[in-house]
């Protein structure tokens, strides 16, 4: 019978989720952020390499470029997200919820998520005129991209729980989030190039596989390791 | 796994001790028992690049620090990941001084794969000059992303505000190095890669053989040590931050 008197998950799971978006519609600072950010990246990364022939070189560079601003665009939209609850005491107030702290996590990659996500449209439709990349040639690129997006935020969600808290974590996310995600990093630029080379997914299928292994690891390490990193 | 707190010292000793011996008879070895000349075809290694073989010379004689220094890295991993879990399982610090130690030890080691990695690097498939072997061989750079990740470790355990966070985050922490070793022992299995797959086949010679195996045990010994002896230092620590809270 005490089961019951427990609130259930799901409805949990929606109104926590649709808290975040409210938050974000009304502040729109994650958003902001994230994809100005992103469009600093591919404007500077334009800049560098303005005048180069558009050879198989240039295009094996966008491609590496264009990773590196997702992964940098995920830390800063973690970093924001922290420091937003660090500044309302609002994390504290989530750990409190008679719910299993991996519900949280949950919420917090789900948001996120969706935020990368958008950011990435943003990064593709400004990367295919500035910086000339095909990226509509490759429709099983979206797999590995999503695939690739939860392998950095599930440890990315983890760790930021933790620096979010301290003054000058951001730096330290950055530093602690780079070694542990270089596997997603490694699969995803392979398939990446596997896929654009034109190999064929044939090629590709090992670091599909790698960041499916990768997702599901971090993915059980997060839910697992998040309540204890948070408790107390 | 973890020494009790009376037995440590002694272990730590009796490891050194070993270490010392093993490391010298290692030296010995190969300097003056392990070829200075191989008969043709007995010591040469496939260029990264081309299918062309070259010859190794002496240069071989650096995996045997090489070799156990990579092992002690990988040991160094395993100890950091295992000592993560029984933190969170039993919470007592004698984990907690494992991690740490685990960590400082694997840093240098590490260190010490990379650096007599790229030198042999640098003569094998380089131009001998400086660097010019770094070729972002999987392995290689998988080394890399690991001996990262101990410097991580350490600096986000020193950030950390409270004990009970600086604790947390040492065990999640070394949790998360776990899936790196595996990726670094497949990493010369994906993708084009120049590190030997196994040493046994380019080292043919019988003496370059036992010499391995010796300098395995050996030097492992003395790097193993390294970790006892931190973990002792990391043990004494704690013990007397104890005493002055107390």
């Amino acid at each position: 019978m005490t089961e019951t008197a427990r609130p259930a998950a799901l409805p949990a799971f929606v109104a926590l989720l649709r808290r975040e978006f409210t938050v974000e519609l009304r502040t729109k600072t994650l958003i902001t952020s994230m994809g100005l950010f992103a469009m600093l990246c591919v404007v500077i990364f334009g800049l560098g390499v303005k005048g180069l022939a558009l050879d198989e070189t240039f295009r094996r560079f966008v491609l590496a470029a264009l990773w590196v601003c997702t992964w940098f665009a995920a830390v800063v939209g973690l970093n924001r997200a922290a420091a937003a609850d660090r500044n309302k005491n609002f994390f504290s107030a989530l750990m409190l919820l008679p719910f299993d702290p991996a519900l949280v996590y949950l919420v917090r990659l789900a948001s996120t998520l969706v935020w990368l996500v958008i950011t990435q449209a943003l990064l593709v439709l400004l990367a295919v005129p500035m910086l000339k990349f095909d990226f509509f040639s490759q429709p099983l690129m979206l797999a590995v991209v999503l695939m690739a997006d939860v392998g950095i935020l599930a440890l990315g969600v983890l760790l930021a729980s933790a620096t979010g808290r301290l003054r000058g974590g951001e730096a330290l996310l950055t530093i602690a989030l780079l070694p542990v995600t270089v596997p997603v990093f490694l699969a995803a630029t392979g398939a990446t190039e596997a896929l654009h080379t034109g190999s064929g997914a044939a090629e590709a299928w090992p670091y599909v596989l790698l960041l499916g292994v990768c997702d599901a690891m971090f993915l059980a390490l997060g839910l697992l390791l998040f309540g204890k990193l948070n408790e107390g | 796994m973890t020494p009790g707190t009376s037995n440590a010292p002694l272990i730590t000793l009796a490891l050194s001790a070993l270490g010392l011996i093993g490391v010298e008879i290692t030296l010995y070895l190969s300097y003056f028992y392990t070829p200075v000349q191989i008969s043709a075809g007995t010591l040469y290694v496939v260029t990264p690049d081309s299918g062309s073989t070259i010859n190794l010379y002496e240069s071989y004689r650096i995996f045997f620090i090489h070799l156990p220094a990579a092992y002690t890295t990988a040991l160094c991993c395993t100890l950091a990941a295992v000592g993560g879990i029984a933190w969170l399982l039993t919470r007592k610090d004698a984990w907690q001084a494992l991690i740490v130690s685990a960590s400082e030890v694997g840093l240098a080691t590490g260190a010490i794969v990379l650096l007599t990695g790229t030198f042999w690097a640098d003569y094998a498939w380089g131009s001998g000059r400086i660097g010019s072997g770094w070729n972002w061989e999987p392995r290689l750079t998988t080394m890399l992303i690991l001996w990262l990740a101990f410097a991580a470790l350490l600096v986000l355990r020193r950030a950390m505000d409270t004990d009970k966070q600086r604790a947390m985050m040492t065990a999640v922490y070394g949790i998360l190095l776990g899936p790196l070793y595996p990726l670094v022992s497949k990493a010369i299995e994906i993708g084009q890669t120049s590190h030997p797959r196994s040493f046994s086949d380019l080292l043919s010679a019988p003496e370059i053989a036992t010499t391995k195996q010796v300098a395995t045990i050996g030097v492992m010994l003395a790097l193993v040590s390294l970790v006892a002896l931190r973990y002792c230092w990391n043990r004494l620590g704690q013990r007397m931050a104890q005493e002055r809270a107390a």
